[in-house]
């Protein structure tokens, strides 16, 4: 069964598109990122499949059970981090994840104290006196205090330091290997890179491409770095190659097509160092926006 | 229905409530207190009353006759003061409830709850009603026992019921009003104004409708016309065919408040 599956989602706002046929299949038990610049629809899309949005065509299903009209049994199989935290001012952490707890029947209230501990959150601190980095860290404990079979994270590491940020992967981890699907949305390449099997890149609206992730940073392209020993007159590139860039006597470019074209040009330089790579996902990204 | 988050709605108001109900019924006490000092004046007063233009008394509700007992004393500050208060309270609280979660951004942590919007609803007006019936009985209430403390002589006690369950009809029917602007007006807005502005105003309506033959008209589109609070005529008692009325607008305008609810898009 699948965990997210969502068909032509769309939503409009007036003449305003937000998202436009947005179809995803997203299997239990994966970590699924969803890449794209801000405004690119990412947010819209999650809140659509929470019911906070009513999609203006297409539908949303989660673990089989529509999302909009069996929306209250649906999300009591989710949790989600919002990726601005607004709660009740007036309220304590422990007060709000308390009246978080008691609207589902599997939560264990004993967590609390124990994923309060590990994110180093005062529970008794009013939630309006919290920073920017705590209300996060008491929104990441709402997420996944009811133990949820899906969680949707939406930026979830803004406001948390690198060592919080740690924490917090360690504890997805865990979560993933008990089997909970994670829907992972960010525009930080370096984390979908680090959580996530799959990846969809979303951009105005639309969904451009679904990759895996291996398959996306082994596809062919490489980074290309040479030094020449003496820079050789009308070179001539292979195929394939872009964003070719001399400095001094050092080229870079990127390859995309067979490798051993790449080699038998190589072979006829004269060349001081070489260094050929796999591309961080940044320029992979970076290559689709391109297009 | 969701219990928890009705008691959590109820416990957020109960600061306001508070505040509200003890203005309230120190507002109904002072009033009844006052009355042995005005009976003194006795002859001085009602010739004061003869000596006020016809329309201001009117406007009023009060002639020489109305001050002659401590419930028509009573009766005219009911409407200004009382109903107004208890009125403004309900109203702003309908009118907040809901739109309260969008203002402040926590309607995102709401309505990811395993809760469907209906449930939203129903809990948040069940709480609302508590909340109204609590000052409305309160005030009754202290009101009754300001009437035996103050009053000499005997207690109409079922007129004065009857004027309560106008008053009670009157505060549902604001209610629903709060409930149905906060449905289309802009959340970051501030209600109090438009609230005290809808509650006063229509009090003002049925006033100046009052005065004279000319401005009858006006009182027709106020609330207060249908249900007074005249414990003076003769004929007073309920009415029930404008209480029902009222009650079944109010109701189709909750009706109507829980339709657009249903398909609204929260937050962006």
């Amino acid at each position: 069964m699948l965990a997210i599956e969502t068909n032509n989602l769309s939503k409009f706002y007036g003449k305003h598109r937000g998202i436009e046929n947005v179809s995803l299949s997203i299997d239990k038990g994966e970590v699924f990122g969803f890449i794209g610049p801000n405004g690119a629809g990412k947010s819209t899309t999650i809140r659509t499949i929470l019911g906070l949005l009513i999609p203006s065509s297409g539908s949303a299903q989660i673990f089989g059970q529509d999302a909009q009209k069996e929306g209250a049994k649906v999300r009591e199989k989710i949790g989600y981090l919002p990726s601005e935290v607004n709660y009740y001012d007036e309220m304590s952490s422990r007060e709000l994840l308390e009246y978080h707890a008691r609207f589902y029947p599997k939560s264990d209230l004993s967590k609390i104290e124990e994923l309060a501990t590990y994110f180093e959150l005062d529970l008794e601190k009013k939630i309006t006196d919290l920073s920017f980095g705590n209300k996060k860290k008491c929104a990441i404990i709402q997420a996944v205090l009811h133990q949820p079979e899906l969680l949707i994270l939406d930026e979830p590491t803004s406001g948390l330091d690198p060592l919080m940020q740690n924490r917090f992967f360690d504890l997805l981890d865990q979560e993933n290997e008990k089997g909970t699907t994670i829907f992972f949305s960010s525009h930080i390449l370096s984390e979908i890179q680090r959580m996530c099997d799959r990846a969809a890149i979303i951009r105005n609206g639309k969904i451009e491409a679904v990759e895996d992730i291996q398959a996306l940073l082994e596809k062919q392209m490489k980074k290309a770095r040479f030094v020449f020993q003496s820079i050789p007159e009308n070179l001539q590139f292979p195929a394939g190659v872009q964003h070719e860039k001399w400095h001094q006597n050092k080229l870079t470019f990127d390859y995309v097509g067979p490798i051993a074209d790449l080699i038998k040009w190589m072979a006829k330089l004269e060349l001081a160092d070489a260094v050929l790579e796999e591309p961080d996902l940044e320029s992979i990204f970076m290559n689709y926006y391109e297009r | 229905m969701n219990n928890n988050l009705f008691t959590k709605e109820l416990k957020r108001n109960r600061k306001n409530l508070t505040i509200w109900s003890t203005i309230t019924v120190g507002f109904t006490f002072m009033i009844l207190s006052i009355y042995p000092f005005m009976q003194e004046m006795g002859q001085d007063l009602t010739v004061m009353m003869d000596k006020m233009p016809a329309e201001l008394s009117k406007a009023m509700g009060m002639d020489s006759q109305t001050w002659s007992s401590i419930l028509g004393f009573y009766s005219t500050y009911y409407g200004i003061y009382i109903i107004v208060l208890i009125g403004i309270f309900s109203t702003s609280t309908a009118a907040t409830i809901i739109s309260k979660e969008e203002k402040d951004g926590t309607s995102e942590f709401l309505l990811t709850k395993p809760l469907s919007r209906k449930s939203i609803f129903v809990s948040k007006l069940a709480s609302l009603s508590i909340l109204v019936l609590i000052i409305y009985l309160l005030q009754s209430i202290f009101a009754g026992i300001g009437m035996s403390l103050f009053n000499d002589m005997e207690t109409d006690w079922s007129t004065l019921f009857v004027m309560h369950i106008h008053g009670l009809v009157l505060i549902l029917f604001f209610s629903c009003i709060g409930v149905l602007i906060s449905m289309f007006v802009k959340p970051k807005k501030n209600f109090m104004g438009m609230v005290v502005g809808i509650v006063f105003g229509s009090y003002f309506l049925d006033a100046i409708g009052k005065a004279t033959e000319a401005t009858n008209w006006i009182s027709y589109i106020s609330p207060f016309h249908y249900l007074s609070f005249s414990v003076n005529d003769p004929d007073f008692q309920v009415n029930y065919l404008s209480a029902l009325v009222l009650l079944l607008i109010g109701a189709a305008m909750l009706v109507f408040s829980y339709t657009v609810y249903k398909k609204k898009d929260i937050g962006a």
